[in-house]
């Protein structure tokens, strides 16, 4: 039965990733009065570029080519370390709340030594940033693990699904996490997911070089990353413990529970990046120092027990 | 509940610290003051004292809505840009900002507020004072003085509302009508000075004109 869930988990991410990016540029659209594209334009994308032949550069070595492979995949491990429909983590011997933050920097890493491995200016220049931008946003990841674990008692994911009462430590983490999100899905005030501006772009510079099957890859798992952390901001702010359900309709109505609780958070992030222009690259130090400070006070709170 | 408004305010606090211009800077103080509304309506809800729903209306019109109206208005009127000029970067008054919070809550230690609520309420208040004198000294233009004075004012009420249950009806009236007074006084003085210099840089006023 486990077995059937894991994969059933598996499915209902790599399902309903796409969906919540093609859901923020729709809201996205429709708040700037215009029509926008389908919601499963994601969908449609990721369908053509599989279909699609690649082109590879001539330089390029091998790392260029299994780059796309290792992203997915440590993606897709994330994805295990987080439990949906079922008590524990899947994947709850291999790894805890920080093997995630690990997972995710794995995957960056990689993504950054293949936008160097081609020669581009613009895949030196986008990796730079990236490297930048996550060395400032993984502390204050880190300060929301460590709030999180001191309240449930454990680093395991699992223990603080559990958590049933929201308290104030919770709620600073959750805007923490959310503003680190931010930064780590390359939404606007950071990064603009919507252009190919050569002085702007960061995750897109990084993607440049790529085409076909190895884009949509990598374009799957930062969808993939951007629904673990909509999961893990969700978890922390409205937290209704762990699965109960008897037969498939309740496994159904759990998994659109889940997904209207991401739901709330892709129009939290919609809203944000309307509202919000486009950072200098050197004023990020400075949103995400305060993401930083805000990790500190749910620290704070968590060891005074509010 | 309340811990979290009043950590609201911590927050809007620190986003004053890190704003590099005045709109946001402004903005900042209208979320503090509007956390430090909710404080006063919840304790007023708790207490059950119909003067300090008053109290709380009066915060409302005047800090929420008045004052940063009127202090847009100034910043707009002067017709310069609206970068604050920091002596202190971002990043460090950030640091620095956490550094006084830190000290605050050992100074209401050393004062006596026991435990919890209370000491959390002190350490806040506290540190928004503390905060509000930093942005005093640490910004160049001088409309960020006036609104370092402001920032000092909301953190002495809080201070005051937790330590003794408030000051006298009349007293809060008194004051609310002072810094209204005080901004509309010392936004002419800051117009007057932008006229007569072009410029309202604090570590040039030095250099008097003769």
């Amino acid at each position: 039965m486990n077995i059937v869930l894991i994969f059933l988990q598996l499915i209902f991410f790599l399902l309903a990733a796409p969906f919540l990016s093609g859901l923020i540029s729709k809201i996205k659209n429709n708040l700037r009065m215009r029509k926008g594209q389908s919601i499963l334009q994601p969908y449609y994308n990721i369908k053509k570029l599989f279909l699609k032949g690649e082109v590879v550069s001539e330089t390029a070595s091998w790392i260029f080519r299994v780059c796309p492979f290792i992203v997915a995949s440590s993606m897709l491990a994330a994805a295990m370390l987080v439990p949906v429909f079922i008590f524990q983590s899947p994947a709850h011997q291999a790894g805890d709340f920080l093997a995630l933050i690990f997972i995710f920097s794995l995957g960056r890493f990689f993504l950054a030594l293949s936008a160097l491995d081609t020669g581009s200016s613009f895949g030196g220049m986008g990796s730079s940033r990236e490297m930048f931008i996550s060395a400032l946003a993984e502390p204050a990841f880190c300060l929301v693990v460590f709030s999180v674990s001191l309240q449930s008692g454990s680093t395991d994911i699992s223990s603080f699904s559990g958590m049933h009462a929201l308290t104030v430590s919770s709620v600073f983490g959750a805007i923490t996490l959310f503003l680190v999100a931010i930064a780590e899905t390359s939404r606007v005030p950071v990064d603009n997911q919507e252009t190919h501006l050569e002085l702007t772009m960061v995750h897109e510079a990084m993607a440049l070089e790529y085409s076909g099957r190895s884009l949509a890859l990598i374009e799957l798992a930062s969808y993939l990353k951007q629904m673990i952390l909509f999961f893990l901001i969700a978890q922390i702010i409205f937290p209704i413990g762990l699965p109960v359900f008897g037969n498939l309709a309740g496994l159904f109505f759990w998994s659109l529970w889940y997904l209207a609780r991401m739901i709330i958070i892709a129009i939290a992030v919609a809203l944000v990046e309307v509202s919000v222009a486009k950072m200098r690259l050197f004023r990020v130090a400075d949103f995400l120092g305060f993401a930083f400070i805000l990790g500190i006070i749910a620290l704070v709170c968590a060891v005074l027990g509010v | 509940m309340t811990e979290l408004i009043l950590l609201g305010v911590l927050t809007a606090t620190y986003l004053m610290v890190i704003a590099k211009r005045m709109p946001a800077l402004i903005r900042s103080f209208c979320y503090q003051s509007f956390f430090l509304f909710l404080v006063t309506l919840l304790s007023g809800f708790m207490e059950k004292q119909a003067d300090l729903y008053i109290i709380a209306l009066l915060i409302l019109v005047s800090k929420v809505i008045i004052i940063p109206y009127a202090l847009g208005l100034i910043a707009k009127k002067i017709n310069i840009d609206d970068n604050l000029g920091l002596f202190v970067n971002a990043q460090l008054s950030l640091i620095t900002a956490l550094i006084l919070t830190y000290c605050s809550w050992v100074f209401a230690k050393t004062l006596g507020f026991g435990q919890g609520y209370q000491l959390l309420a002190i350490t806040v208040a506290l540190s928004v004072i503390f905060i509000g004198a930093f942005l005093m000294i640490s910004r160049m233009k001088a409309l960020t003085q006036v609104v370092g004075l402001l920032v000092m004012e909301n953190g002495i009420f809080l201070f005051a509302s937790f330590v003794s249950n408030g000051m006298p009806f009349f007293v809060e009236i008194a004051i609310f009508l002072d810094v209204f007074v005080s901004v509309i006084i010392m936004g002419l003085f800051v117009y007057k000075i932008n006229k007569l210099f072009t410029h309202i840089d604090v570590n040039k006023l030095s250099r008097l004109k003769g």
